[in-house]
């Protein structure tokens, strides 16, 4: 077990961020928005904190405070909130693939930005990020408190008056405007929430991987994102969550298939090189075998662990 | 500005902006018959200029499976073109055939449909990056026989552009004459737009759309494959990932002239190149920034694109 967590403290904190932004993409798909700006946030996040780290804040020597990185978190999810307001507000008025474009476009847009601005270090970026904890997988004292918080919330969310409101604009927004749910309200909300969440989990991860760049979200974690929900599930909080998990286990899953001997070498060789091909295919097979996903609400139910209150 | 400057400008705007039409038009294509944004033209893009690379009797690169391995034939480059774009082709059918057809039949959500042929565009960069290695190419010039550089101005008051760039233009205009002439002029045309304009009634009147479809994918593959070959004489092949770069841009230009509008697609390239052209110098290094910029705003402001009809929202 212990060899286990020391081989694979990188993977497995990855793991868990993974599942955090998977849940950034989830709440605004919860009101039927299909967004990808969150990578767009997540840099921004991971900018924040990389910028205070290194530049504004100057501790002593030794490990980073936990409670500086705290501070940065929230630094970033303030930040991060208040561009998600005034990109969402104008941005949500466009539905379906419009608003996914659109946020393609702003992921693209900071993308540049962060490439030629002096602040966020230029094409080589922030580097030498301090690090607050001895190992990689201390990182999980972070991590896993924002997963559960974030599921928390989410879960919550599902059972209030606003999240209601989410899936009543998800189902037919015209029926729910009619009903009285101001749908620009909540979808700008739950766009803004997105953006703070993954503003948060940008400033860990630029911590996490010690330097920041404007290769770190981009439209790949876009793609990623979108297969973690989908596959994943994306009718249930559980399903982005699980997808996060799964899906970011895959490429190193399938390189441990091949270190197990007995297999022809051209395959093992494969199973190495061209792990990336066997997950973009398992991405389109799902979506033809899964339409909805792995994890649905029925199959939650089934498990007993949804609670009962039938479709909405 | 001065008016030899302004001419050199929206020449090299429209040399690149005709490619970025071309390239718009694979896409604009899928959409106006399927509704559904192609995320794997990118990658047939690659493909495209990787297969016309091979088929010019190039070595391959170091890292790839291929490595240090040539193709047994040697074609000329324009032959290697057709070939390339060929080879596009035939992947538009793999993909339309993968990504596509089981979720058609199964009348799946469109974002559905989106994911999967991301998916799809994953697998196909990453094949090519398994055969071909990550490292840059660059085409063997089959313009070395040419001068350089093409003079539109006077001896005095030159205005040069490069000869790539003129013969780009010249390739993207039979592409668009070509396009335009099927679309219009024929009856495999007429049912492309009687398909694009309503699938079901089309298929009720005897015409038979899964065929058509599939010649979408061929007609966009090719033309994908014909861009990515332009782009990679004009500026190399960047590595597996280029195509996604470009992709993207792409969006831009369909969104612009309106999606799934034909016409719109070539105004939108011919304005993303203008307007890239366009760019102070001091400002060049935002220029990647400007198809989306503009993408955004016309999202904003026209939804509905440059050149396209508002859409009356269903109740």
């Amino acid at each position: 077990m212990a060899t286990f967590l020391a081989t694979y403290d990188f993977l497995l904190v990855s793991m868990v961020l993974a599942a955090v932004l998977a849940l950034t993409l989830y709440l605004p798909l919860m009101a039927g928005q299909l967004s990808v700006a969150s990578p767009g946030f997540y840099a921004l996040g991971g900018y924040v904190a990389a910028i205070l780290s290194t530049k504004v804040f100057h501790p002593a020597p030794g490990l980073y405070p936990v409670s500086l990185v705290l501070i940065e978190m929230a630094v970033a999810a303030v930040v991060s909130g208040i561009l998600g307001i005034a990109v969402g507000l104008p941005a949500l008025r466009l539905r379906g693939i419009f608003l996914a474009l659109a946020t393609i476009a702003f992921v693209q847009i900071l993308g540049v930005v962060a490439l030629n601005l002096d602040v966020t270090g230029g094409a080589i970026g922030i580097f030498g990020i301090p690090q607050p904890f001895g190992s990689q997988l201390q990182y999980m004292w972070l991590a896993i408190p924002l997963l559960l918080l974030s599921m928390l919330f989410v879960a919550r969310l599902e059972r209030t008056r606003t999240g209601r409101a989410l899936i009543a604009l998800r189902e037919d927004e015209l029926a729910a405007a009619a009903m009285g749910v101001d749908p620009t309200y909540h979808k700008v909300l739950a766009f803004t929430a997105s953006a703070v969440l993954a503003g948060a989990v940008g400033a860990i991860s630029a911590h996490f991987i010690n330097t920041w760049n404007s290769r770190q979200g981009t439209f790949d974690t876009s793609v990623n994102l979108m297969a973690f929900v989908l596959v994943g599930g994306s009718r249930t909080f559980v399903g982005p969550v699980v997808g996060g998990l799964v899906l970011t286990a895959l490429p190193e899953a399938l390189r441990g298939v091949a270190d197990v001997g007995g297999l022809p070498p051209w395959f093992a060789q494969f199973l190495r090189d061209g792990r990336l091909i066997i997950f973009g295919v398992l991405i389109a097979l799902g979506t033809v075998f899964f339409p909805h996903g792995l994890i649905t609400p029925g199959l939650l139910g089934r498990l007993g662990l949804g609670r009962r209150t039938g479709r909405v | 500005m001065n008016g030899r400057l302004f001419l050199q400008q929206v020449l090299n705007g429209l040399a690149i902006g005709s490619v970025y039409a071309i390239f718009a038009l694979g896409y604009t294509l899928i959409f106006s018959v399927l509704r559904i944004i192609n995320f794997t033209h990118g990658a047939i893009f690659t493909l495209g200029a990787y297969a016309t690379y091979a088929l010019t009797g190039s070595q391959f690169g170091i890292n790839g499976l291929l490595a240090g391995a040539t193709l047994p034939v040697r074609l000329p480059f324009v032959l290697a073109l057709l070939g390339g774009s060929l080879v596009a082709a035939v992947s538009g059918v793999i993909v339309e055939r993968l990504a596509f057809r089981p979720l058609r039949t199964r009348g799946a959500d469109p974002l559905l449909t989106l994911v999967s042929s991301l998916g799809v565009a994953v697998a196909l960069v990453n094949v090519t990056q398994y055969l071909f290695g990550a490292e840059p190419y660059s085409f063997p010039d089959p313009l070395s026989e040419l001068p350089s550089a093409v003079n539109f101005g006077t001896a005095g008051q030159p205005v040069l552009v490069r000869t790539v760039q003129v013969v780009i233009f010249g390739v993207s205009i039979v592409m668009l004459v070509l396009l335009t002439y099927l679309m219009n002029a024929t009856r495999t045309g007429k049912a492309l737009r009687a398909v694009a304009e309503d699938t079901t009634t089309s298929s009720l009147l005897g015409i038979d759309t899964d065929r058509l479809i599939l010649l979408t994918f061929v007609i966009s593959g090719f033309l994908g494959g014909v861009t990515g070959t332009l782009i990679g004489l004009s500026v190399g092949i960047a590595g597996p990932y280029f195509g996604i770069a470009f992709g993207l841009k792409g969006l831009a230009v369909i969104v612009l002239g309106g999606l799934g509008d034909i016409p719109g697609a070539v105004v939108g390239g011919l304005v993303i190149g203008l307007a890239e052209a366009f760019v102070p110098a001091q400002y060049i290094a935002y220029r990647e920034a400007v198809p989306f910029a503009l993408l955004f705003l016309v999202l904003l402001v026209r939804p509905q694109g440059l050149l396209g009809r508002a859409q009356v929202q269903k109740v």
